[in-house]
């Protein structure tokens, strides 16, 4: 049999045909288009706030969520590559700078940033400001005012036995022990294992009355009268309560931790001057304060706050007043020592 | 196809087949054993700073393994799989019997049914479980409303919702090698069974179950090993005191950023399996 086509040639042409289109395609660089990969929690940004951003520059925003702070972490951390932007707790800075995922912001580079107040400059957790604040909010404790006879008032009222199975408590290591420490007024950075093993004890203790630990479909359960108090942040209640306004939200009086969410410029970044660009956006004092009173967050932008609505403005379970402020506290920034010792004790707990 | 692909490759039979074979190997090396290397091998570095992987060897992430507080976990998640396995079996027989013997002419629109809950992520099948088994959901309302009922009972977040959860979605992994292999039985060595003066329970015990014998173990080692793994169930409708042995894994990924303790976690569950396996194919062969 003879060959009728150079075996040869048609190989070649074979290897090649498929491969035209996606050369040519690669000499028109993704990178002219005008995009930000914006990688925030779900429910965290007001409806308008993106729109506004593409409709005054012509950069497209590309918006993912995440639902779970570890889940993103897990995903980052594995390689996720083409996020410019993420929202993360001011606990994650030190960790995302250690593990060389984020890129300081430099120096000068947002016109907007002398928009944030004074509380939130230079804080422990990010001194040379390479984030920008985002949010702030609490963590405590949400609940049915028409399941229960007596509003809780402490953290305590999470361990009564009285609501055994009514319980939900946060899946996450910074809430759950940093709390749990608070209760025990032991100091958040202590190193010694005895204390550790002493706030083990006190979550097993709680264990069989909990229902769920969850970091976000518990609010599901709270309106379906599955449970009926819940360790929560603040937002997220006030959010789920727009709709149903038997669900309220208490400060416990022990005090609690006042977090400060950030917009961290990813490394490895593409569009760093857009992403920059919408960092500013976001700061501008009427973007930033639209965007709060949807989110029901506490604004850290001290110019904003003459547009924040007034009846958030004024109510001291989103701004917290007097006493009740100073009885907050920002997380104690950790070790890798410390920040080990609260991962396993949680996964401990998990596992007992 | 093998004579075109040795026309292309210049009359070469040999390396022809090797290349029919290929797309499957490709996709078992770099879906697989790729992944399983490195996940044994990420099985004996440390954990550093953060969650860093340092790549240090040492048996340290196996000793922390077999601290007993892991014991408990352990049992849970077999006595969970080994629960659902059963139930699965006592459930899935009748319906493999039923269509192979009795279902004529509705059997293929049946199969198709039986993979029907497969068309959708087991994500959205638990949500919708979740909506029925609420205090507020459909099971409670309808219980109540017949008088069954004076107070809505909470079934999510418990052993029977992590039951129902893994029953329902195994459920077809039994049914499918039980149907095959009852699908197998030769309709005359039944016959010859009735010719020969057995009545209908005889014949099922004497000739059916035992030929079908290798659809139950095939039916019952694709069910009970993913449930070994399983997470997502226990996330979703179990709760905090059913933790599960894939949550103790997940946990070390996600929350406790020990990418090395997880991993080692995994390849011992590995080793478990592979291990029962090869144990059973003996025991089988002898």
């Amino acid at each position: 049999m003879g060959e009728p086509i150079s075996r040869r040639s048609f190989l070649k042409a074979a290897v090649m045909a498929p491969l035209l289109p996606s050369l040519l395609a690669a000499c028109k660089r993704a990178d002219d288009r005008k995009v930000v990969n914006f990688f925030n929690w779900s429910n965290y940004i007001g409806k308008d706030t993106l729109p506004g951003f593409s409709k005054r520059t012509g950069v497209e925003v590309r918006y993912d969520l995440f639902a779970d702070e570890d889940e993103m972490f897990a995903k980052l951390r594995a390689g996720a590559k083409g996020y410019d932007l993420v929202v993360i707790g001011d606990y994650l800075i030190p960790r995302f700078r250690a593990l060389n995922l984020s890129e300081p912001i430099p120096p000068g580079a947002l016109k907007n940033l002398n928009n944030i107040s004074a509380r939130f400059r230079r804080p422990v957790y990010d001194p040379d400001e390479g984030s920008v604040p985002y949010m702030w909010g609490t963590t405590g404790i949400a609940y049915n005012k028409k399941k229960l006879k007596k509003p809780p008032t402490s953290w305590w009222d999470l361990w009564d036995p009285k609501y055994k199975d009514r319980v939900s408590m946060l899946d996450n290591v910074r809430d759950s022990i940093g709390v749990a420490l608070l209760m025990l007024g032991i100091p958040p950075t202590t190193r010694d294992p005895e204390d550790f093993r002493k706030v083990r004890e006190h979550l097993v203790k709680q264990k069989p009355l909990v229902k769920q630990y969850s970091s976000a479909s518990y609010l599901n359960s709270l309106v379906s009268g599955e449970i009926d108090l819940a360790m929560t942040w603040s937002g997220d209640l006030f959010q789920t309560a727009r709709e149903n306004p038997d669900l309220d939200y208490v400060i416990p009086k022990e005090g609690t931790h006042l977090w400060v969410d950030c917009l961290t410029l990813l490394r490895g970044s593409r569009h760093r001057e857009d992403t920059l660009r919408l960092i500013d956006y976001l700061l501008e004092p009427d973007v930033a304060a639209a965007n709060a009173n949807s989110v029901r967050y506490a604004s850290p932008n001290e110019k904003a706050l003459k547009f924040v609505d007034p009846i958030l403005l004024k109510d001291p379970r989103v701004y917290p007043k007097g006493a009740m402020m100073k009885n907050l506290r920002l997380n104690a920034v950790l070790d890798p020592e410390q920040s080990e010792l609260w991962n396993q004790t949680w996964a401990d707990v998990k596992v007992a | 196809m093998d004579r075109a692909l040795s026309w292309l490759l210049g009359g070469r039979r040999a390396l022809a087949s090797h290349l029919l074979l290929a797309p499957a190997s490709l996709w078992l090396i770099f879906l697989l054993v790729i992944p399983a290397g490195g996940l044994i091998l990420l099985s004996f570095a440390k954990n550093g700073p953060y969650g860093a992987i340092v790549w240090e060897f040492g048996l340290q992430n196996y000793a922390r393994a077999f601290d007993p507080k892991y014991l408990p976990v352990l049992i849970r998640t077999i006595m969970f799989a080994g629960a659902t396995t059963v139930l699965c079996l006592i459930l899935g027989y009748p319906v493999a019997y039923f269509l192979t013997f009795r279902a004529g002419r509705w059997r293929n629109a049946l199969l198709v049914g039986l993979m029907v809950p497969f068309w959708s992520s087991c994500l959205v099948a638990y949500y919708s479980w979740m909506i029925v088994l609420g205090k507020e959901g459909l099971l409670n309302t309808a219980l109540i409303r017949f008088g069954f009922l004076s107070e809505p009972i909470g079934f999510l977040y418990t052993p029977f919702a992590i039951l129902l959860g893994l029953v329902y979605f195994y459920l077809p992994f039994t049914v499918l090698p039980l149907y095959a292999s009852l699908d197998k039985v030769p309709r005359s060595v039944i016959e010859a069974a009735y010719d020969l003066g057995a009545g209908r329970w005889t014949a099922f015990w004497k000739v059916t179950l035992p030929l079908s014998t290798p659809g139950v173990v095939a039916g019952c080692i694709l069910t009970f090993i993913p449930c070994l793994g399983d997470f997502l169930t226990v996330e979703i409708l179990g709760g905090p005191r059913y933790y599960l042995l894939g949550n103790l894994i997940s946990n070390q990924f996600m929350m406790a950023q020990d990418w090395p303790f997880g991993s080692a976690l995994t390849s011992l569950l590995l080793a478990g399996l592979v291990g029962g396996l090869w144990l059973y194919q003996r025991w089988e062969k002898a």
